[in-house]
């Protein structure tokens, strides 16, 4: 039987420990890029002045997650919301989390303004292929020939186009000076840690930062725990992981 | 901020008796992502597996075979949940 233990879990200082269990699916994606970005947020220090928005979804279950200012907002906007904060809090950083569905089909048109203005602020993708939280339809980043609720012949891309490559097309709208993009994957944690560090120091000195993580679903996906590692490894292949736009080194903003 | 509590196991004396394990129920899912990413050996055996104890929602939690695990915290790295805890002895 369980008893009580002496020493409590190794969990960061901006995370809320007083939620215990988040209320994420066991073996969901979230947890993992939630841990890291508040990793990052301690080793910058910036727990006090981070602004944390969530997205209508899955990510809106993170309400609670973080130990930091957080504002819940409509399908998609909350990246506006976000820049919002900044623009009237200088000393802010902002911290607009999303899923696929929030950033790259309703709230595409805010991600491609704030990308272009280069707003200050740190936008995070969570791109799992699917509508998680509403039974797993096709999402923008579906990818061919994946059965979903929707697609149950799988996705057929003359009929529904090809996938969504969110941070291939922010790289090539964003200020090369000032802008942070990459696309990072939960396979790789200590990758994932440092990429969040990355670009919230772009944000810090000034600048724009998009991070897309490749995440997993396994109740939509109805993967177990290896085939869900499988199929994060061909996501892996069709989305290229790697820094699109690393520009803000050596400048202050 | 109030003082918590934790629920959960502990496995001593592994990696060669260097460090503790440390499973937190209230917190296992029992997703199973561990026991996938646990490295094998040259043998093929992995340390983890399936444990009697149960975490929170009634599934199996996980434990290491303190003669297998060589505490390389890869469990620990990508719980979801941070319902792992390696520790090395004082």
């Amino acid at each position: 039987m369980a008893y009580k233990l002496d020493i409590a879990p190794a969990l960061p200082d901006a995370q809320n420990e007083e939620v215990g269990a988040s209320k994420f699916c066991p073996g969901c994606g979230h947890g993992m890029v939630l841990k890291s970005l508040a990793f990052a947020i301690d080793d910058l220090g910036i727990k006090q002045k981070t602004v944390f928005g969530v997205d209508i979804g899955c990510c809106l279950l993170a309400w609670n997650y973080l130990d930091v200012d957080t504002v819940q907002n409509h399908h998609g906007r909350t990246t506006p919301v976000i820049y919002g904060v900044t623009r009237a809090n200088p000393e802010a950083i902002g911290i607009a989390y999303m899923g696929d569905g929030g950033g790259l089909a309703i709230g595409a048109q805010h991600l491609v303004n704030a990308a272009v203005r280069g707003e200050r602020m740190l936008i995070v993708l969570v791109n799992n292929t699917n509508y998680g939280m509403t039974g797993g339809q096709m999402a923008p980043t579906t990818l061919p020939g994946q059965v979903t609720e929707t697609t149950p012949y799988g996705r057929d891309c003359d009929a529904t186009g090809r996938p969504a490559k969110g941070a291939e097309m922010i790289a090539a709208i964003a200020n090369p000076e000032k802008s942070y993009v990459a696309r990072a994957t939960i396979s790789n944690m200590r990758k994932l840690r440092s990429t969040f560090k990355k670009a919230l120091e772009t944000v810090d000195k000034g600048g724009f930062a998009f991070v897309e993580v490749l995440s997993v679903c396994p109740l939509n996906w109805r993967t177990n725990n290896v085939d869900t590692w499988a199929r994060l490894q061909q996501m892996e292949e069709y989305f290229e992981v790697k820094e699109f736009v690393s520009g803000s080194e050596g400048q202050n903003g | 901020m109030a003082t918590m509590e934790y629920q959960g196991y502990k496995i001593e004396n592994i990696a060669k008796g260097k460090m503790d394990y440390y499973v937190y129920t209230e917190l296992c899912k029992g997703c199973g992502l561990c026991l996938a990413k646990c490295p094998i050996n040259a043998k093929g055996e992995k340390c983890l597996s399936w444990s009697k104890e149960v975490g929170i929602y009634q599934t199996p939690a996980v434990e290491p075979d303190p003669a297998l695990c060589i505490g390389c915290g890869t469990c620990a790295l990508i719980c979801p949940d941070s319902a792992i805890r390696l520790e090395k002895k004082a």
